[in-house]
């Protein structure tokens, strides 16, 4: 999946997690924690995009991205390796 | 065939507590992050209270309700527990010197983080299904505590600590491992055990604990899930929703608990035959209600206590829960660095009544509610004993209203440490 395409699920999955961001404009550069999204959320939005990838890698895997253009870039190396 | 489990259990919560909304008003953490974190109360250890006397006090009334020849059986005694207070020398040690138990018996210490009950608990039972010593049985006791030890004048609070404080309390749960397991029949070989490395949370200094949250929930869900994985490829028919009438979870605050209940109902439903269809939101609440909740109670009063944190949820579900006839709990294990085990057992009525004669929300209830004076002091005394101290003299009086100095009772209390040897009283 194309890196755009993959933004856009990370958008689309917080903004189901936490509706108060959906007229929100996402950048690369934030991460979920300034976004408002605690732990629990974060591992809740993790999990949504593991499933929408058909991803089944440990969520420790996924740990230590700085911001959401980093979880990106992780995803997309694992889409990769995983095809 | 031998069966093996727990014939008593007992949890001791100790004398003192805070209320943990209180405590983070106070400390002026976010209300709105706190909601969802489902905790109420912590139990918090004087600086007469250590390790022993809180496994002491969650043993004696299972020793008194004992005959001398039951009592005179027991041939192991196990402590399991992150807060040591010797590199060599085991908690045990002590135990079986305040509890009068006869020295043919192992005694030894067991740590893996909060999973040491579990390693404590299959190493008794496996030693009952051996059957290498017939009519032998174990004691085992998880004890732990957390001293937050501040320095006058210096700053305490840091983003570390802020999470672990209002989450991390003190306890002990006592558990006797025998062949006639009415309290909880373990499904003998019905196991699913996961370990690997990560850094997640440890203890690296002495009365002080290191950890990064998000990874630590991270790998909790990840162990939730794959000892289970584990366990299903040991046991034939499984179905998380309905093999199991409770589930007891290692609980460091109600909140992770919920999120893990919820991940797994919704990823049991995805395996079914039916791939699309996701566990509805309602059925998945009404569920963690009935079968969750029940063993949160006591958790939610006590706090974290570490290794034996999943058998206090245990406890809180047998006495908490509808046992009008046998019913299965489903437990789920789990320790920081990290080890996990997802295991099973059955709970008969005549069990939750043999528990019950221990009382153990009546002793919750018992415990004096500190002021946030009372818990700064407490703060600062703490540092009388910490790790390695040589000799002090305990002051029975730093909170003078719990009126210690005057008690008569059957508790265990520190009153000296001399030349590293710690002394204890009946108060």
């Amino acid at each position: 999946m194309e890196k755009k395409a993959i933004f856009e699920l990370v958008v689309e999955h917080t903004c189901a997690v936490i509706p108060a961001l959906k007229s929100h404009l996402f950048q690369p550069e934030e991460t979920l924690k300034e976004l408002g999204a605690n732990s629990l959320d974060r591992t809740d939005i993790l999990d949504n995009l593991m499933e929408s990838l058909s991803l089944d890698i440990p969520r420790v895997e996924l740990f230590g991205t700085g911001n959401i253009g980093e979880l990106v870039e992780l995803l997309h190396q694992y889409t990769l390796k995983c095809s | 065939m031998t069966i093996a489990g727990i014939e008593a259990m007992n949890v001791y919560g100790g004398m003192a507590y805070l209320d943990v909304e209180a405590l983070a008003a106070h400390r002026k953490l976010n209300s709105h992050r706190f909601e969802n974190l489902l905790m109420k109360e912590k139990t918090v250890a004087l600086p007469c209270e250590d390790p022993v006397t809180f496994g002491v006090n969650a043993a004696k009334p299972i020793i008194d309700a004992l005959s001398q020849e039951e009592k005179e059986s027991i041939e192991m005694l196990i402590t399991c527990t992150e807060s040591g207070i010797d590199f060599g020398k085991s908690i045990s040690t002590y135990i079986h010197d305040y509890l009068g138990l006869k020295r043919n018996c192992r005694l030894f210490e067991l740590k893996n983080a909060c999973y040491s009950a579990t390693a404590g608990y299959q190493t008794a039972v496996n030693f009952i299904l051996s059957g290498t010593s017939p009519g032998a049985r174990a004691l085992v006791i998880a004890t732990d505590i957390s001293r937050f030890i501040v320095v006058d004048g210096g700053e305490a609070l840091s983003e570390d600590w802020s999470f672990a404080e209002p989450s991390s309390g003190a306890g002990a749960v006592a558990m006797l491992i025998g062949d006639s397991p009415l309290v909880f029949q373990t499904d003998a070989g019905a196991s699913g055990y996961y370990g690997y490395e990560v850094m997640d949370t440890c203890r690296p200094l002495p009365d002080s604990e290191a950890g990064d949250s998000d990874l630590s929930l991270m790998s909790y869900l990840d162990c939730c899930e794959r000892s289970f994985q584990e366990y299903c490829k040991r046991v034939i028919s499984v179905d998380y929703r309905t093999t199991f009438n409770y589930l007891t979870f290692h609980t460091p605050f109600g909140g992770m608990v919920k999120g893990a209940h919820r991940t797994m109902m919704r990823k049991t439903v995805k395996a079914d035959s039916n791939p699309v269809a996701k566990a509805d939101p309602a059925e998945i609440e009404l569920d963690f209600k009935k079968r969750v909740a029940p063993g949160l109670t006591y958790c939610q009063r006590v706090g974290n206590i570490m290794g034996g944190t999943m058998f206090l949820s245990l406890a809180s579900t047998i006495d908490q829960g509808i046992f009008d006839a046998p019913k299965r709990i489903g437990c789920f294990s789990y320790g920081s660095g990290c080890c996990s085990e997802f295991y099973s057992g059955v709970v008969t009525p005549e069990g939750q009544k043999l528990q019950r004669r221990f009382q153990i929300e009546e002793g919750l209830n018992q415990r004096h509610c500190l002021s946030m004076d009372e818990y700064e002091a407490l703060l600062k005394g703490s540092g009388a004993v910490r790790f390695g101290t040589r000799n002090v003299r305990l002051d029975f009086d730093l909170i003078s209203n719990l009126n210690l100095s005057a008690r008569e009772g059957k508790r265990l209390l520190l009153e000296e440490i001399r030349e590293f040897h710690r002394e204890y009283i009946w108060r």
